[in-house]
């Protein structure tokens, strides 16, 4: 039962990322148009559609008038609503006539309508720059990204290659978020680290900034001025140089850290050119919710991998690291120049398991690594293989552990059911056996149910 | 972001926008307060709030002219898009690229039609309705292409909304039914928004698709309008409380005329529709040997 005391790698998306930076903080993020687009984008649905309807009213709109531009049941309303007000979007203003009503904030409303129909300053670095000497073509940006990006994945299972060019930064990231640990001195990786491996490249590059992000402070950086730039570069186009030229010191720094993780291509350290790359692109697609069904495909990437129905698995690539990443939960069979063959078997999954590592981590997995032909199946993975898999989690729960209290030795059978009766209306009763009088309360309820007995043994 | 069908799909929106020389121009003329450049710009927004809405959301528009229907965005990816000019005043590049195509392109067509109407001695009279049909046409073509292009395990919707002002032209009365008939084939839904007089086609087009018709009272308010009704997508749109389906007109055009009418004659063999008796249908060329009941009547009294 080790695997519960593994912390489960929760990414946060950016709603309730942002939802835990503090108001002050949210309404400075919303100075910049390009974070009030990522947040809209961010709403639900019907939030979005309230927004746009009042985006040009600059008064408060009446509660009851907004309730009634929707059909739809009040949950979605108040889901709607909700989310609105959790990230500051508008808030509730009374209307004159005492009416409650809602107020967008006019910050957002201001920003958000910029980057709508213009009229603002413009972005950060958007200047037109002459012709680039060195211009950079979309697939070179893909394969410098991936090359980065795989460094520290490489770094993070302790193989040999490119190991070389990952920093100091990164390592303390990695520590930070305890993907890795140091141990004698080396850092190695932890089961949170197994975890992070078998997420889809854009949660992977999400959740590590998410953990920059909260180092960003002791670094003498403000938190704010990184997000907004991230949220710009991630509304920039791929294969177009931007400046860098009017950028602050905090702003090139962070630059630089972006360069380092393959997020930005700059040629040079202090070059005034730099071309986001699409793993900063797609920051923003990475962090909505993604369905376990339908998961999102690397796009720079091709799926390799093809699961047959006898629990065979053919992964074509020669990369390593993907080899490596399948090793965690698999048998490894055989190895060509261009193809590995493995196995799913209950034993090495159990490996993987105990190791922290979930069944809807692995199915995620091979499905968003699904070869192209795979993918013309529906559904992606044979319906047998991912039963199994979850069968063979739900194996290891068969037992549950509750701390809990044991009563016992009542001396009369009233006495028992006037605890058991109590215990159950507060709710802390585990488990009774009234053929022996015996209950089991949690820990939590037995001081109370303590109390209890010590009051009624007074009367 | 909760929906699970929007996760996997994108939605792409063709706008089709009727550019009709003489409609505007009365409209200039006859001192309201609404040209076709505010029209273009409240389509702008419209086109942007809807890239806004998601990261994988597609445009198009289209202009439907007198005699040609034009891609006003995005240009044919033969041409090269000559390098854009990044907004300086804080808008986000892409819808600013959206703004400034429209605009470009939208000029172009209409320089393009001066320096015709300047080679002309004398003026032919343009006619006064647009080529919604073919426009309609070349935009189903646009969307089954998206379409083939999409990743697998992705899927498209598409609608269409046509902004016309100008009179319906019953000769394109049978292009326009199949160009409405494949779309219903293809789930693609027609939303009409009239900026003058009812529409009778589009009215069965939108019927027929599931899609909105709304005839702007106040085009002052254009903008709003456009916001409210045509933004939300056709799964966003069971969830909203829209105005209510307008009453159809559903008179067909007859085949010989063009006229639109109620009662008339259909061809048994394959239903071409005729305001006058004829001997042979012009369509599949067959002859009715029996004439009309009132005659067969007559001979037997006689």
């Amino acid at each position: 039962m080790a695997a519960i005391s593994y912390r489960k790698l929760v990414c946060k998306d950016l709603h309730s990322y942002l939802r835990s930076l503090p108001p002050s903080v949210l309404d400075k993020l919303y100075h910049h148009p390009a974070t009030c687009l990522a947040v809209y984008r961010d709403l639900p649905e019907l939030a979005r559609h309230y927004v746009m309807r009042i985006l040009f009213v600059e008064q408060a709109v009446a509660q009851a008038v907004v309730k009634q531009w929707s059909i739809t049941s009040s949950e979605e309303q108040l889901e709607a609503a909700v989310a609105l007000m959790e990230l500051r979007v508008w808030y509730e203003q009374p209307l004159p006539g005492g009416m409650p009503g809602w107020l967008l904030n006019p910050i957002f409303r201001k920003n958000l309508s910029t980057s709508l129909l213009g009229g603002g300053s413009p972005w950060i670095g958007n200047k037109n720059l002459t012709p680039d000497k060195y211009a950079k073509d979309i697939p070179f940006l893909d394969k410098y990204a991936l090359e980065r990006w795989e460094c520290v994945l490489h770094f993070m299972v302790g193989s040999n290659e490119g190991s070389d060019g990952v920093n100091k930064d990164i390592t303390d990231i990695l520590l930070h978020s305890k993907l890795m640990r140091v141990d004698d001195g080396e850092p190695s990786i932890t089961a949170e680290g197994f975890q992070f491996l078998l997420m889809d490249t854009s949660s992977q590059v999400w959740f590590f900034l998410l953990q920059y992000l909260d180092t960003v402070q002791t670094r003498g950086m403000d938190l704010v001025e990184c997000l907004s730039f991230l949220f710009q570069l991630s509304f920039s186009t791929l294969g177009k140089d931007y400046s860098a030229e009017d950028m602050n010191e905090n702003q090139l720094r962070f630059l630089q850290h972006l360069r380092e993780f393959g997020l930005v291509y700059q040629r040079k350290r202090k070059s005034h050119r730099y071309y986001p790359t699409r793993l900063a692109i797609n920051i923003v697609s990475g962090v909505s919710k993604a369905t376990a069904a339908t998961a999102k495909l690397d796009t720079h990437r091709p799926g390799f991998i093809m699961v047959e129905t006898n629990y065979r698995i053919y992964a074509y690539t020669d990369s390593p690291l993907q080899v490596a990443l399948l090793a965690l939960f698999c048998e490894m069979l055989y190895r060509f120049p261009n193809l590995a063959v493995a196995n799913l078997t209950r034993a090495s999954v159990r490996a993987a398991m105990s190791r922290g590592i979930t069944a809807e981590q692995i199915l995620h997995f091979l499905v968003s690594h699904a070869h192209p032909e795979m993918m013309k199946n529906t559904p992606i993975l044979p319906a047998t293989i991912s039963d199994q898999i979850k069968l063979w989690e739900l194996e290891r729960d068969r037992i549950r552990f509750t701390d809990g209290v044991m009563y016992n030795q009542f001396l009369s059978q009233a006495d028992f059911e006037l605890l058991r009766n109590y215990a159950k209306d507060i709710d802390v009763l585990v488990w009774e056996m009234p053929e022996k009088r015996v209950i089991i309360v949690t820990k939590t309820g037995h001081d109370d149910v303590k109390k209890f007995w010590k009051r009624q043994r007074a009367s | 972001m909760a929906d699970s069908n929007e996760k996997g799909s994108s939605s792409l929106l063709i706008i089709i926008l009727d550019t009709n020389p003489v409609w505007w121009g009365r409209k200039k003329a006859s001192d309201e307060q609404f040209s076709l450049s505010h029209c273009v710009d409240c389509i702008s927004v419209l086109a942007n709030s809807h890239l806004m809405l998601a990261h994988k959301n597609k445009l198009a528009v289209i202009a439907a002219h007198t005699d040609n229907s034009v891609f006003l965005y995005p240009q044919y990816p033969g041409k090269k898009a000559e390098a854009v000019k990044l907004p300086d005043d804080g808008q986000y590049e892409v819808f600013g690229q959206v703004e400034g195509q429209l605009r470009a392109q939208l000029k172009k067509l209409i320089m393009q039609d001066k320096e015709q109407i300047d080679e002309m001695y004398d003026v032919p009279e343009q006619p006064s309705d647009s080529l919604i049909a073919g426009a309609m046409a070349v935009a189903l073509c646009y969307a089954h292409r998206l379409e083939k292009e999409c990743p697998i395990g992705e899927a498209l919707s598409t609608r269409l909304l046509v902004i016309k002002g100008s009179e319906d032209c019953p000769s394109q009365y049978m292009n326009f039914m199949n160009a409405v008939f494949t779309s219903q084939k293809q789930n693609i839904i027609i939303d009409a928004c009239i900026l003058d007089k009812d529409s009778g086609l589009l009215q069965q087009a939108c019927d027929i698709t599931g899609g909105m018709y709304l005839k702007i009272p106040q085009l002052q308010g254009l903008l709003q309008y456009l916001m409210w009704v045509f933004l939300p997508d056709p799964s966003t749109r069971t969830k909203m409380a829209l105005p209510p389906r307008a009453q159809v007109d559903y008179r067909a055009a007859c085949f010989c005329h063009r006229n639109l009418i109620d009662i008339g004659y259909v061809c048994s063999v394959c239903l071409s529709i005729y305001c006058t008796f004829s001997p042979i249908c012009s369509t599949c060329q067959t002859t009715f040997k029996i004439l009309g009941p009132q005659k067969l009547k007559r001979k037997k009294k006689s």
